[in-house]
């Protein structure tokens, strides 16, 4: 058996971060082997050292028997590799042929492109995938007028358009419906008859099982074990994720008995689809799974940042609306986001204003003394243990951690009922998050009610009291009591409840 | 808090604090002000004296008071700027000349009037740069054309309209301690903007969503509103600027506002506010208003020929918004 990738330890540290450790991965010609893990187990980043995106720290790579460091994704895709990218890398502008042929043209005879000879190529792709696509999607329609699962599709293409003889298929099949995929797995099995080696990473662990032949599970940037599909259960598969189970150390977890403060009701919105949540007073309610299966979408429809196209809300069993962040404050609700730079920061003002944000509205008042605020601000911010010098110092003084205290605290200045926590700890050091857990516990222990978002599942295990399990959009499970644990977590988070 | 942070700050070596400080505009401006008097004194001696200072300041005041609303507009952010302010100020000196048309009895109502009407025009500026999102600068210099066209149909071209006695001696005659009217009129407007922008939720707003708009949202300002209600200001002061210039002038013609667009952004920016919004305020546009003034002022007493001035006034310019640009552009 020919191996077409052969990665032998490789690493990878970003500054002071080890994102791999130990990266091993053996795939033959014409195979389809998936590649699994939790969040942050460093799949991605193994993928994208064998496709050229980064280059490895150390290590050794062999693609088709020859020792190769490429110097960038063009090189990769000389020698064959092409990587499928999770985020969208289509121009929406341009035509499905432009977009697909991107780079690499067919050209005439005098170097012009052979606008005839694209067409031709690009509607050959296209019948590949005949019955499972709508009528919109012709190679001279523009991209940005294509159903999501379409453009996926084009994007799918894209990738085989470079005659590729390995292909990473990162989430290839998140945007497709159930059609579209098994459209798409047959056109997998038909490059594999080709001799095409795939390396597949999936969100729906059922889908590895139906299409992959071999399986690499990767677990905190080290490879763990290497096993055929036949060989083995997604029950094992899922233990091998995890490791060691994690039982949290659980806090007194609340009685479900008391009425909910907010309820959420079929709800639908942009990345999520018909979510059930209630959650009672000093309750902590986790949303877990896998990075973009739709909890952040869910929380940024609750506060009114994007609308909710169905489903109604109810707080204390009042049903209200929340079509602006305005009134989803006035209603006593306040959203904290991981992405400090583009959602909180206010850049070049002082760490007084940034904490007193939030504040402005909630309160309505015309005049605002800083004698009178700033000691009830910066009581806030002690109670977050937030580090500054003066409170007139520019808010980028701050390390991140110590910044996205501030933009905490300026919210429990509003002294909200409920607190829409999004991956609050993204980019934070050890000690900010511990600092800012225990706060939320002793805010849950006064009654406000917590949902909390988080990418790292141990945040999630050792804090809530419940975890909504989400997956494609939708909530596979809730898991809480007994089956609150990584085992449970892992095997919900892959499409099993 | 951290004892150990303060005394960093505290620790700087003289040599970064006097950095720090070349570094601020306000004080550049000041130091720019400081230095071409004393040039203009070497050159022609006289040219630092007293009434001369106070004929300065009026003129920098005529600027000063349409570079308070361009000052708002730009500290918003979101790519604004007010191009129409030009045109405004003409529109206001009409609207005024006809309404007073002599009459000292008549000053109020002249100035309620113009500062009305150029308050909506303002507004529709505001309209439609957050409702229909015309980028300002294409929305404001639409307006600008509007406002310049409407002007000629409802003139004829003809000057009409005559300051009332009353409005030109504030303006140029002395009034209380030597110093005319208007300079009174500009130093309480310099206490409003600088109470509006540091201590109402209005200021507030400005400069959140000037820094990131997307942030003021998540926090519940009214982004919109506030835009609107800037650009509104904005043709508001642009109408009071306007019967200033009548009085300045007796007469009004519908281009007298036309020169002063460009250095109501020039002031504003020599004063240390950042185009990119969300940093800033209004006394460094004031020591801004006063320093374009000077310079100008000073090139004219150097006898140049009109390419030399511009010449010079465009590099100074230039040098000045360069320094600033740098300073400006790590905003991460």
């Amino acid at each position: 058996m020919n191996m077409a990738i052969e990665a032998k330890s490789l690493t990878k540290t970003f500054g002071s971060v080890r994102a791999l450790t130990e990266g091993r991965l053996r795939v033959a010609e014409g195979e389809i082997h998936a590649l699994l893990g939790a969040n942050g187990c460093g799949k991605s980043t193994l993928s994208k050292i064998i496709a050229g995106t980064h280059a490895p720290s150390s290590g050794s790579l062999r693609i088709n028997g020859q020792e190769v460091s490429f110097a960038s994704p063009r090189a990769a895709e000389d020698a064959g590799v092409a990587l499928f990218y999770q985020e969208l890398s289509l121009i929406p502008q341009l035509s499905v042929e432009a977009n697909i042929f991107l780079g690499r043209e067919p050209r005439t005879a005098v170097g012009a492109i052979d606008r005839k000879a694209m067409r031709a190529m690009a509607q050959k792709l296209i019948d590949r995938f005949g019955e499972a696509v709508g009528p919109g999607l012709r190679p001279e329609a523009r991209v940005s007028d294509l159903q999501p699962g379409e453009r996926q599709i084009v994007e799918i293409l894209k990738v085989y358009a470079k005659n590729p003889r390995i292909v990473i298929m990162d989430e290839a099949t998140a945007a497709l419906d159930s059609r579209q995929v098994a459209v798409f797995f047959d056109f997998l099995r038909e490059k594999r008859g080709e001799g095409v080696s795939t390396v597949f990473i999936s969100h729906r662990l059922a889908e590895v099982f139906a299409i992959c032949d071999r399986i690499t599970v990767m677990r905190n940037g080290e490879t763990v074990a290497e096993m055929t599909v036949a060989d083995t259960t997604q029950e094992e598969v899922v233990r091998m994720m995890v490791g060691d189970i994690h039982r949290p150390q659980k806090r007194a977890a609340k009685t479900g008995t008391a009425t909910p403060i907010f309820e959420v009701r079929n709800i639908t919105g942009a990345r999520f689809h018909d979510v059930s949540l209630s959650l009672a007073p000093g309750e902590i309610l986790g949303l877990g799974g896998l990075q973009g299966q739709g909890q952040s979408a869910l929380l940024r429809g609750l506060f009114g940042i994007t609308p909710l196209t169905a489903g109604t809300l109810h707080l204390e069993g009042r049903a209200c609306r929340m079509r602006r962040p305005a009134q989803a404050m006035a209603e006593g609700l306040a959203y904290v986001s991981g992405d400090r730079v583009s959602d909180s920061v206010l850049q070049g003002r002082s760490i007084y204003e940034n904490l007193l944000a939030a504040l402005v509205m909630r309160e309505g008042k015309l005049w605002l003394s800083p004698r009178q605020m700033a000691p009830r601000l910066s009581a806030e911010a002690a109670s977050l243990k937030t580090k500054y010098a003066q409170l007139s110092d520019a808010i980028n003084t701050l390390s991140g951690g110590n910044q996205q205290k501030v933009f905490i605290a300026r919210w429990l200045a509003t002294q909200p009922r409920i607190l829409l926590l999004d991956d609050p700890t993204k980019g934070i050091d050890l000690g900010a998050k511990a600092d800012l857990f225990a706060l939320i516990r002793d805010l849950a222990d006064k009654g406000v009610g917590i949902i909390l978002y988080s990418s790292e599942e141990s945040e999630l295990l050792d804090n809530c009291d419940r975890i909504a399990v989400f997956n494609g959009g939708a909530v596979v499970t809730e898991l809480s009591g007994a089956t609150l644990d990584s085992f449970h977590l892992t095997r919900a988070a892959f499409g099993e409840s | 808090m951290s004892d150990g942070l303060t005394s960093d700050i505290n620790a700087r070596p003289w040599q970064t604090k006097a950095l720090t400080l070349l570094r601020d505009p306000l004080t550049l401006a000041l130091l720019a002000i400081v230095v071409m008097l004393g040039i203009g004194e070497a050159l022609s001696p006289g040219f630092a004296r007293g009434d001369q200072i106070v004929r300065l300041l009026t003129v920098a005041a005529l600027l000063g008071i349409a570079a308070a609303g361009q000052n708002l507009v730009i500290l918003s952010g979101g790519a604004g700027i007010d191009l129409s302010v030009g045109a405004l100020i003409s529109f206001g000196a009409v609207v005024a000349g006809n309404v007073m048309n002599g009459a000292d009895a008549a000053i109020l109502p002249a100035i309620l009037a113009a500062i009305a009407v150029t308050f909506l025009f303002g507004c529709v500026n505001g309209i439609g740069v957050t409702v229909i999102r015309i980028p300002p600068i294409v929305m404001t210099l639409g307006m600008m054309a509007v406002v310049q066209g409407g002007l000629v149909v409802f003139s004829q071209g003809i000057p009409s309209g005559n300051a009332a006695p009353a409005l030109m001696n504030f303006i140029n005659k002395p009034m209380l301690f030597g110093l005319p009217g208007i300079l009174f009129a500009w130093l309480a407007l310099s206490i409003a903007m600088v109470i509006l922008l540091r201590r109402t939720s209005l200021g507030f707003a400005i400069y959140a969503i000037g820094a990131n708009e997307q942030a003021a949202r998540l926090v519940g300002l009214p982004v919109k509103t506030v835009r609107v209600l800037v650009f509104g200001l904005s043709g508001a002061l642009a109408g009071l600027t306007g019967v200033m210039v009548i009085g300045y002038t007796g007469n009004s013609f519908i281009s007298v506002g036309d020169q002063y667009m460009l250095p109501t952004i020039i002031a504003v920016v020599i004063g240390g506010t950042s185009l990119a919004g969300g940093s800033g305020g209004y006394v460094g546009t004031v020591a801004g208003a006063i320093a374009l003034v000077l310079l100008q002022s000073l090139l004219t007493t150097l006898h140049l020929e009109v390419w030399g001035r511009q010449l010079i006034f465009g590099a100074t310019l230039l040098v000045l918004l360069g320094m600033y640009g740098r300073q400006q552009a790590p905003r991460v």
